[in-house]
């Protein structure tokens, strides 16, 4: 069905003319509701891309089933009829990876939405894929336990989509990532299949295929159900904020502070444009004078927390921390974390429009690489503001542009595409916890080499070999790599 | 010490092309677990030594050969520690070989298993081809997760050449107490305990004791023990303990005796299995010594003794089998590494 004559006459072009769309639409609607098949352009123009809107694509079909029997009916008709398939959630992944395909079915899993179990004695949650992150938190909460990856589209993004890019959040640092967090999952397979992955206890014997199944963004099946685990809240949270009066020494703190072996429940770092940003935007009383701003949060007994804190404390002020803000009650601490969490939209106020990048790097190569991304930022003439994870290393660039300006979003990608590379040139890589999906394309034989590249499509292949599951995502195909190879040395 | 990449590599390759079954050894601590098999021995011993290790970025990388006991040293020296607590069986184990076997210690709960920790690793495949996955950095998801998935593989997706792990600081405080009671008391305290926010670190039941260690910051060990109360134990007598639970021999199978794992939700009711002799991780892992004679259990590994040419990972349904098969023929299509190890069918 897939292989149209002509490239450029779509499928719903055929469709209007018979062919075989119509014949899968009808199918489609003979397993799901009425509700649950959208075909129409109006309708479907909400889920012609994710977080990153500058990938566009309208699907064949859309499609929402609510049973697993539905999923697995719909998979099983792709397979039959070799017809792509795109799954999603919330589609707040900031990769393109949910972008539809032109002449596929968008798999959209939000009705899936139950949590199933929340056992407080074993700390454990089962929830279908459409359960909303922060709804797993809330559910929580009356059993004093919660759910640890936290990314900041939280309020909105689905617990599948979050096994599909192993997201992690701000307090990763410490609890780790979803694949840290989860215990099984049960999917759909291409060929419509039901199949259980991870034990249910702590380590299933032999290879882990429930590892294999995090972040591989839907390229090798369909998440139906998920157990996650889920920790107690700790007794105290304490946050403090420091201020430096440059980048350097901010991260020199954090390296310090690692080293020393004081791991925080988070540890963000924010530069100068980005406080300003984010403090014109929730007036939260960042100083705004600063270079740098880190927002760190300790959690324990208050035991724990008091011996940290001060450890803490006098790691920033060795540092030269000019300003350290040690937050007196809940809400000063949820104030503090406000201007970070909103960092992104307060961005977005300043600029038509920004692009958000996710390296990853060593972390004593922080001072580095943010004064080369602002030597690139002056080069190509677009400002770029700092937010990032710095326990971690994970850095996010948000490169501001005007996309009604010719050549402006060509030149943000361009510096984008430098600053992945100049991460994985110091030792990290190009996607820390966005994903590849359609975006980072380019930069993967950056990052590998033809080997590497080639056992990641035998493995796709073990679990699709028809390439059916979000095809043309994540893993570059060797002709791909090869017209790339020869552009970057031509 | 050294580097044997070029040779590993020319090894596997020659017995790519001559179809010749190779047999992945390192130190020899290990042929206890999994299938016995034949092939044409690979000795992983001589490519060790650490290649880098930075203490303020918390990532150690060091050539698979390398003994774990190697590694805690350089890590004690920096006052760090690796989170998962392998075991080093007399000096001889290497991290390679735990890692492919998926080998944690009693601290599994709270500071996750090898996968947790395993951030990067080199991987020679059945073609012959070196490759690298992961890095060095926390956070990676550019790719397939090809590093995790060899934790629990057993060799039977490639040699793995080297690995990076994330380390953690070692514990500034430390002890174990017990507390007697039966296996179902036991098993209720865990559950009650495990919800506390205490810092525990092992939580084990045998022979009407139940075992807890605690560690981490003066203060938050001190206050926990005060909390949880019971009889301190010696601190000889718990660290040898808490070593015999990670070399997983608490229970040592007899003559005509086969010792049992099983692994799951730490809420099964302890008469859910038979005869379980001692509970580990909280509940969440449980032993048995059962005689040869016994019918196959289901659900649950055959780790030490019995017939070792059983599926001693138990039973798997034919889609399950398939999609192990082809992600084997995905890694290693001639079938030449460590083939039979994990299951007679790959």
């Amino acid at each position: 069905m897939p292989n149209s004559p002509n490239p450029s006459v779509s499928h719903l072009d055929q469709a209007s003319t018979g062919g075989d769309t119509v014949a899968l639409i009808s199918a489609l609607r003979q397993l799901l509701p009425a509700a649950s098949v959208i075909i129409s352009t109006e309708s479907q123009r909400p889920f012609e891309c994710d977080g990153l809107a500058v990938y566009q694509q309208l699907p064949l079909v859309t499609v929402i089933p609510e049973t697993i029997d539905q999923v697995q009916a719909i998979l099983r008709l792709c397979h039959l009829h070799r017809v792509p398939l795109v799954p999603r959630g919330a589609g707040t992944g900031l990769c393109a990876g949910a972008m539809p395909h032109a002449e596929g079915l968008l798999l959209v899993m939000t009705r899936l939405n139950r949590i199933l179990e929340i056992n407080q004695e074993t700390c454990t949650a089962r929830v279908q894929p459409g359960v909303r992150n922060l709804a797993l938190t809330e559910a929580a909460a009356p059993f004093g336990l919660y759910y640890a990856p936290d990314p900041s589209s939280q309020i909105a993004c689905t617990l599948g989509g979050n096994v599909a890019e192993n997201s992690g959040g701000v307090h990763c640092l410490k609890y780790g990532l979803t694949v840290n967090n989860l215990l099984q999952v049960t999917m759909v397979t291409i060929e419509g299949q039901l199949m259980t992955l991870g034990g249910g206890g702590l380590d299933e014997p032999g290879m882990d295929l429930l590892s294999l199944m995090v972040g591989s963004e839907g390229l090798l099946g369909v998440v139906v159900e998920a157990k996650v685990k889920l920790l107690p809240r700790a007794p105290r949270v304490q946050v403090l904020l420091a201020a430096y009066d440059s980048v350097t020494a901010a991260g020199d703190a954090v390296a310090d502070l690692i080293g020393q072996g004081i791991i925080p429940a988070g540890l963000e770092m924010m530069d100068h444009l980005a406080i300003r940003a984010a403090e014109d935007f929730v007036k939260v009383g960042y100083p705004t004078d600063a270079q740098a701003l880190l927002i760190c949060e300790l959690d324990g007994t208050d035991a724990e927390v008091e011996e940290q804190l001060a450890l803490v404390t006098e790691c920033f002020k060795k540092h030269g921390a000019g300003h350290i803000r040690i937050a007196k009650d809940a809400a000063e601490a949820a104030a503090l974390w406000q201007g970070r969490k909103a960092a992104f939209p307060a961005v977005g106020r300043i600029s038509p429009d920004y692009y958000c990048m996710d390296g990853t790097i060593p972390r004593s190569q922080v001072g580095h690489v943010l004064t080369r991304i602002s030597q690139l930022s002056e080069l190509y003439g677009l400002r770029v503001a700092n937010v990032f994870h710095a326990g971690d290393g994970n850095l996010h660039p948000l490169i501001l542009f005007d996309a009604s300006i010719d050549g402006e979003l060509e030149r943000a990608e361009l510096l984008g595409g430098d600053i992945l590379t100049l991460c994985v040139d110091v030792g990290g890589t190009i996607t820390g916890e966005h994903g590849v999906g359609l975006e980072k394309m380019p930069q993967m034989p950056y990052q590998f080499g033809d080997a590497e590249l080639a056992q990641f499509r035998r493995l796709k292949a073990a679990f699709d070999s028809d390439d059916l599951l979000n095809p043309g995502k994540a893993i570059p195909t060797l002709k791909y790599c090869q017209e790339y190879r020869s552009l970057q040395h031509g | 010490m050294g580097d044997l990449t070029t040779q590993l590599v020319e090894q596997i390759q020659h017995a790519y092309a001559t179809k010749t079954p190779l047999s992945i050894e390192s130190g020899n601590t290990k042929t206890y677990l999994g299938r016995q098999t034949s092939g044409e021995r690979l000795d992983m011993a001589g490519h060790s030594g650490v290649i880098s290790y930075s203490a303020t970025e918390l990532v150690i990388r060091a050539r698979a050969g390398t003994k774990i006991s190697l590694l805690q040293e350089v890590l004690a020296e920096q006052r760090q520690r690796l989170p998962f607590e392998p075991p080093s069986f007399a000096g001889q184990a290497s991290i390679g070989g735990t890692v492919a076997a998926n080998q944690t210690g009693a601290s599994r709960p709270w500071f996750g298993g090898v996968k947790d920790s395993l951030l990067g690793l080199g991987l020679i495949n059945g073609y012959g081809e070196a490759m690298q996955f992961g890095g060095q950095v926390m956070k990676n998801v550019a790719g397939f997760d090809v590093t995790r998935l060899q934790s629990g593989a057993m060799g039977s997706l490639g040699l793995i050449t080297d690995v990076s792990i994330k380390v953690l600081p070692e514990f500034k405080a430390g002890h174990t107490l017990t507390f007697e009671m039966n296996a179902d008391a036991a098993l209720a305290a865990m559950l009650r305990w495990a919800n506390l926010s205490l810092p525990i670190t092992g939580m084990s039941h045998l022979q009407g004791l139940l075992y807890v260690r605690l560690q981490g910051g003066q203060s938050a060990v001190a206050s926990a023990s005060e909390f949880l109360g019971g009889e301190l134990l010696e601190l000889k007598a718990a660290e040898e303990f808490w070593q015999a639970v990670k070399e997983g021999r608490v229970l040592l199978p007899q003559q005509g005796q086969t010792l049992w794992r099983w692994s799951g939700a730490s809420d099964t009711p302890h008469s859910a299995l038979p005869e379980v002799a001692f509970i580990n991780w909280a509940g969440a892992e449980r032993w048995l010594l059962q005689d040869n004679s016994t019918s196959v259990l289901d659900g649950l590994t055959q780790y030490r003794g019995g017939d070792r040419l059983a599926e001693v990972y138990g039973a798997i349904d034919a889609p399950q089998k398939a999609l192990r098969q082809r992600i084997k023929y995905a890694f290693d299509p001639h079938g030449i590494l460590n083939v039979g190890r994990l299951y007679s069918w790959m």
